[in-house]
C-alpha cells in the first residue's frame, strides 16, 4: 500500500518535472514581457516532432536529435518574438496574447499537415529498466526525465542568478524602462527569453515523447495548459515557483488518477488551480509586495487603467465603433428568418442555423471579455450546460420548447454566476486562467458524469422542439427549427444590446477601464460582475439549447477548451465589447469554412494568419472595440 | 496627541481618525495618526514626499486596511469596510494619479459617479447614515428599469444626469464642451478636473482630494481654489480633506492644517501656525528657513 503510494509519488514527480519545464518557459516570457505565451504548447509539440524526425527520418542518435531540436526551437522561439510580438509592442495589452494564440493555431495545424494528425510511436533507443523496491517500482525513463528536468531547472536558476545575461533578464522583468535606461538592450533580452522558452519547450517535448513513447500533433494544448496552470500555481514570475507548481500539479494529478480514477486526473488538477486562485491568487512563491503601490500596473503608466484594451504606450487612439441599434438585430433576425422562403436547401439552412447560434454564443463571450474586461477562455462550458439542460428537460421531462429553453438559460445563468464567484477578486491573467479552469472542469464533468451526460457516448434522442403556447405544435422540419433559432437569437441579441447601451453596460465598461476607481466611486463591483456573468450565461445557455435542438445529439467533443479559445479570438476579431462585431464574426466564421470545405486542412491556418494580420492592422477589431 | 478621543458611542458628527497606523513590512507609512474633520471644515494634509499623506487617504477610503487604529464617520466604523461601502456612506475621494475611466466619454465617466446614488433610490448621500445605509435596489428591478424604460427608473436617471451635468459645469468650459470625447484624450489637468467632477456628482458629505492641483499652472491652481471655496459656500456642511503641496492653495482654503512627517503628525493648527512652525520648515527643507516665507510665493 505504502509502496504503491511511493511509486505514485515518483511517477508524479517525473510528469511534474515536465510541467515544471513548460512552466519555466511561461514564467521566463511572462517575466520579461508580461505576456502569457499561449504558443508555448506549440513550441513543446514542435520540439518533440523535430526530435522525432531527427531519430526516424535522419537516423540521428537520440542525443543528437534532441540537440538539433533544442537548437531549432531556440531559433523558432526568437522568430516568434520577432514576427508575432515585437510589432505589437504598443498595441492593446490583449493583442500579443491573441497573437500567440494565432501562432499556436497555425503551428498545430501545420504539424497535422506535415506529420499527419495521428499519433506516432517515438522510438526509444535504449531498453527500459524497471527497478523494484519491494513492490514499489521506478523506471529508468522516470529517472531520466527527473534527472534531466531537475538539471535544466537548476542550470536555468544558476544562469538567472549568477550570469550577467541572467541579471539583465531579471532586471528587464522588474522594470523594462529602467533597465533600458541603464544600457540593457531590452529587445535582445526579450529575444533571449523567447529563445530559452523555445529550448525549454523542446526539452520538455522530448521528455514527454520518451515518457509516453509516442508523439501526436494535438499534444501541445493540453500540456501547454498544464504548464500555464503550474506557472500560476507557483507564482507567475517566479522561477523556483514554476518548478514547485509543476511538481505539485504532477503529484496531485497522479494521485487523483491512481486513487479516484483515470478520468479524474485533469478534473482534480484544474479544481486545484481554481482553489488556488481563490485562496492564493499570487501563487505559492509569488508575492504582493508591489501591491502597496497599487500593483504592477498601478506603479507606473501615465494613465492608470485595468483594461485589456489599453496599452503600455500613453497614447490611445480613438476608434470608430460600428454597431447596430437593438432593433437592428430584430430586423436582421427577421430577414434571416425568411431565408427558407428563398431556399429549401437543407445544407444551406443547416449551415446558416449553426452560424446564427454561433453569433449568439460569441456575443455572450464579448459581454464578459469585452464589456467587463475579464477574458474568458471557458465559455464552451456554459454553452454545453445549456445544451445538456435542454436535452434533459425536453427528453427526460418532456418540457415544451419555450420552458426548456428558458429553463436551460436560467440554469446556465446560475452556473455562470457560481463559476464567477472564484473570479471576483481576480483580474488580468489570473482571471483568464480562472475561466480556463472553469472551461476545463465543465468539459471534464460532461465527460465523466456518465449518469447524466453519458459522457463520450453522447446524449441522444433530444426531441424536436414542441411549442406549448401553440397547443403543442412541433417544429419537426429543419425549416421550422431555423425560424425558431433566428427569432430567439434576434430577441436575445436585441435585449443584450439594449442592456449594453444602458447604465448597466456603462458600469461594466467602467469596471473594465478602472476597477479601483469603480470601487472608489461606490459602484457595487461584485454585483455587476455577477450580473455580467449571469447575462452572458443566459445567452450562452440559450445558444446551447438551440444547438441541442438542431443536433438532437450532444457530446462533450463540442465543448472543448480549444473551441473556447476560438470563441475568444472571434470576439476580439469583431471588436471586444462590440455585440454587432461579435455576432458578425461568429456568423461569418462559421459560414466561411463551409465555403472553403475543399481546403479543410488549411482553414485554421488561414484563420490564424487572418487573425495575425488583423491584430497588426486593426488591433481594436473589425467593427471597433467599444 | 493633539485631539482628545471622543468617547465611543457618542454620536459626534464628522470624520474621526484615531491612532491610525499602517505598516508595510517594517516601514511605518502611517504611524499613530489622529485628527478630526468636522462638517463644513476644510482640512489640509501637508508634508514632504513619503510622509504618508496618500497612504492615509488610502486608509480612510478603504483601499488599504489599517494595521491599527480606528476611523469613524459619525459613529459608524469605517476601518474594515471596503472602498465601495465607504463611498456609499458619503465619502468621495480622488486619486493622486487621477483615475478616470480612460475609454469612457467624459459624460459617461461623470455619470458613473451618480450610479451608486441612483441604486440607493435616487437620493443623494447627504442623509446621515442610518441603520439601512448603503442598501441598494434589487438587481432585477434595475434590469427591468433599464430594459423597459420604466417611468420611475427614468425619473431617477434624469435626476442623476442633472447632478452629473451640474458637476461637469462647475468647471466652466473646461469639460462640458468635451463631454463626448473619451477621457484619455483629456490633458493631465483636465483629467484631474474630471475626477473631481465625478466625485462631486455623487454629492458626498465628505471629500478626500489627493493633490488636486498637481500638474496645474498657477492660474489653473487659482481657478481650482476658487472652485473649492465656491463649493464650500454652497454646501456649508461639506467636509473637505485636501492633500496638497501647493501652499498657496492650502493657505487660501484650509481652516486647519495637519503636517505629517515620516508617518507621524508633526504639527496641527491654522495654516499660519502650522506652516511656519520651525520644525515643519525643517522637515520640508532639511534646514531652517533663512528667508521670509513670502519670498517662496512664486513656487506656488
Amino acid at each position: 500500500m505504502l509502496e504503491l503510494f511511493a511509486s505514485q509519488i515518483v511517477n508524479g514527480l517525473a510528469i511534474g518535472q515536465v510541467y515544471a519545464l513548460i512552466a519555466l518557459g511561461f514564467s521566463l516570457v511572462f517575466g520579461v514581457s508580461n505576456l502569457i505565451n499561449f504558443a508555448q504548447g506549440a513550441l513543446f509539440m514542435l520540439g518533440a516532432f523535430i526530435a522525432f524526425t531527427g531519430v526516424t527520418t535522419l537516423h540521428l542518435p537520440l542525443v543528437a536529435a534532441a540537440a538539433l531540436s533544442v537548437a531549432v526551437m531556440s531559433l523558432l522561439g526568437m522568430l516568434l518574438e520577432r514576427l508575432a510580438l515585437r510589432p505589437l509592442e504598443n498595441a492593446p495589452y490583449i493583442a500579443p496574447v491573441l497573437s500567440t494564440l494565432a501562432i499556436s493555431l497555425i503551428v498545430d495545424q501545420l504539424a497535422e499537415i506535415i506529420w499527419s494528425p495521428e499519433g506516432q510511436a517515438f522510438p526509444v533507443p535504449f531498453e527500459e529498466v524497471t527497478y523494484f523496491f519491494g513492490s514499489a517500482y521506478i523506471t529508468s525513463t522516470d529517472l531520466l526525465i527527473f534527472g534531466f528536468g531537475a538539471a535544466a531547472a537548476i542550470a536555468l536558476t544558476l544562469f538567472l542568478s549568477r550570469s550577467w545575461l541572467g541579471r539583465t533578464l531579471r532586471a528587464t522583468a522588474q522594470d523594462r524602462d529602467a533597465a533600458a535606461q541603464l544600457g540593457v538592450r531590452t529587445s535582445n533580452v526579450k529575444r533571449l527569453a523567447f529563445g530559452l522558452a523555445g529550448a525549454l519547450g523542446a526539452l520538455s517535448g522530448i521528455l514527454v515523447a520518451l515518457y509516453f513513447k509516442s508523439v501526436f500533433p494535438q499534444m501541445g494544448l493540453p500540456y501547454g495548459l498544464k504548464g500555464f496552470a503550474a506557472a500560476l500555481l507557483g507564482g507567475l514570475a517566479s522561477t523556483p515557483g514554476a518548478v514547485l507548481g509543476g511538481l505539485l500539479l504532477g503529484i496531485v494529478e497522479t494521485l487523483a488518477s491512481a486513487y479516484i480514477g483515470e478520468g479524474y486526473r485533469d478534473l482534480v488538477a484544474y479544481t486545484l488551480v481554481l482553489v488556488f486562485l481563490v485562496f492564493r491568487p499570487q501563487g505559492l512563491l509569488g508575492d504582493r509586495r508591489l501591491d502597496a503601490l497599487g500593483g504592477l500596473g498601478g506603479a507606473g503608466g501615465a494613465m492608470p487603467s485595468t483594461s485589456v484594451l489599453s496599452s503600455s504606450s500613453s497614447q490611445r487612439k480613438a476608434t470608430r465603433v460600428l454597431e447596430l441599434p437593438p432593433w437592428g438585430f430584430l430586423a436582421v433576425g427577421l430577414a434571416l428568418a425568411l431565408l427558407p422562403v428563398a431556399t429549401q436547401n437543407a445544407y444551406v439552412l443547416q449551415a446558416v442555423a449553426y452560424a446564427i447560434i454561433f453569433a449568439l454564443l460569441v456575443a455572450s463571450v464579448t459581454l464578459v471579455s469585452g464589456s467587463l474586461g475579464i477574458l474568458s477562455i471557458g465559455h464552451m462550458a456554459f454553452y454545453g450546460v445549456g445544451a445538456y439542460a435542454v436535452g434533459i428537460l425536453a427528453r427526460n421531462h418532456g418540457w415544451p420548447a419555450e420552458a426548456a429553453l428558458l429553463g436551460a438559460a436560467a440554469i446556465t445563468a446560475i452556473i455562470a454566476m457560481v463559476a464567477a464567484l472564484p473570479l471576483l477578486k481576480l483580474s488580468g491573467h489570473t482571471a483568464a486562467l480562472g475561466t480556463l479552469a472553469v472551461g476545463q472542469i465543465g468539459y471534464l464533468v460532461f465527460m465523466t458524469w456518465l449518469d447524466v451526460t453519458r459522457g463520450p457516448m453522447g446524449f441522444i434522442g433530444i426531441p424536436a422542439p414542441r411549442l406549448g403556447l401553440l397547443g403543442g405544435y412541433t417544429l419537426a422540419s429543419l425549416t421550422q427549427k431555423f425560424c425558431l433559432i433566428a427569432v430567439v437569437v434576434a430577441v436575445g441579441l436585441a435585449l443584450a444590446q439594449r442592456l449594453l447601451n444602458s447604465g448597466i453596460g456603462r458600469v461594466w465598461r467602467g469596471i473594465r477601464e478602472d476597477r479601483l476607481a469603480a470601487h472608489a466611486a461606490g459602484l457595487p463591483v461584485r454585483r455587476y460582475i455577477l450580473l455580467g456573468f449571469a447575462l452572458s450565461g443566459l445567452l450562452a445557455g440559450t445558444a446551447g439549447g438551440l444547438f441541442a435542438y438542431v443536433q438532437s445529439v450532444v457530446s462533450p467533443e463540442s465543448f472543448t477548451v480549444s473551441a473556447s479559445i476560438l470563441l475568444l479570438t472571434l470576439a476580439v476579431l469583431g471588436g471586444l465589447g462590440n455585440l454587432t462585431g461579435a455576432a458578425l464574426a461568429g456568423f461569418a466564421l462559421t459560414l466561411l469554412p463551409e465555403l472553403l470545405r475543399p481546403f479543410a486542412e488549411w482553414r485554421m491556418i488561414a484563420y490564424g494568419v487572418a487573425l495575425l494580420l488583423m491584430l497588426r492592422l486593426r488591433p481594436n477589431g473589425l467593427l471597433g472595440a467599444r | 496627541m493633539v485631539h482628545s478621543l471622543p468617547t465611543p458611542g457618542s454620536t459626534q458628527p464628522g470624520l474621526h481618525v484615531q491612532g491610525l497606523s499602517r505598516h508595510f513590512s517594517g516601514v511605518k507609512a502611517v504611524d499613530d495618526v489622529s485628527f478630526d474633520l468636522l462638517p463644513g471644515e476644510i482640512l489640509a494634509l501637508v508634508g514632504p514626499n513619503g510622509a504618508g499623506k496618500s497612504t492615509l487617504i488610502q486608509l480612510v477610503s478603504g483601499v488599504e486596511r489599517p494595521t491599527a487604529g480606528r476611523i469613524l464617520l459619525g459613529d459608524v466604523r469605517l476601518d474594515g469596510r471596503g472602498p465601495e461601502r465607504i463611498a456609499r456612506l458619503g465619502m468621495g475621494r480622488s486619486f493622486q494619479t487621477s483615475r478616470v475611466f480612460p475609454a469612457l466619454t467624459v459624460w459617461d465617466s461623470v455619470r458613473l459617479g451618480t450610479q451608486a446614488g441612483l441604486l440607493r433610490g435616487g437620493g443623494t448621500m447627504h442623509k446621515d447614515p442610518g441603520s439601512g445605509h448603503g442598501r441598494l435596489s434589487n438587481p432585477l428591478a434595475e434590469i427591468a428599469g433599464e430594459l423597459l424604460g420604466l417611468p420611475g427608473w427614468r425619473r431617477r436617471r434624469a435626476e442623476a444626469d442633472a447632478r452629473a451635468e451640474t458637476a461637469l459645469k462647475r468647471f466652466g468650459d473646461r469639460l462640458w464642451p468635451r463631454r463626448d470625447q473619451p477621457a484619455f484624450s483629456l490633458s493631465y489637468a483636465n483629467r484631474r478636473r474630471l475626477e473631481i467632477a465625478r466625485v462631486l456628482a455623487a454629492e458626498p458629505r465628505y471629500v478626500l482630494l489627493d493633490e488636486p492641483a498637481a500638474g496645474m499652472n498657477p492660474s489653473e491652481t487659482a481657478e481650482l481654489t476658487d472652485l473649492l471655496l465656491a463649493l464650500r459656500a454652497e454646501q456649508p456642511t461639506l467636509g473637505l480633506l485636501v492633500v496638497e503641496h501647493k501652499l498657496s492653495l492650502v493657505r487660501r482654503i484650509a481652516d486647519r492644517v495637519v503636517v505629517l512627517n515620516q508617518g507621524r503628525v508633526l504639527a496641527t493648527g491654522t495654516p499660519a501656525e502650522a506652516l511656519d512652525d520651525p520644525e515643519v520648515v525643517e522637515a520640508y527643507l532639511g534646514r531652517r528657513r533663512t528667508r521670509p516665507a513670502e519670498s517662496d510665493a512664486h513656487l506656488g
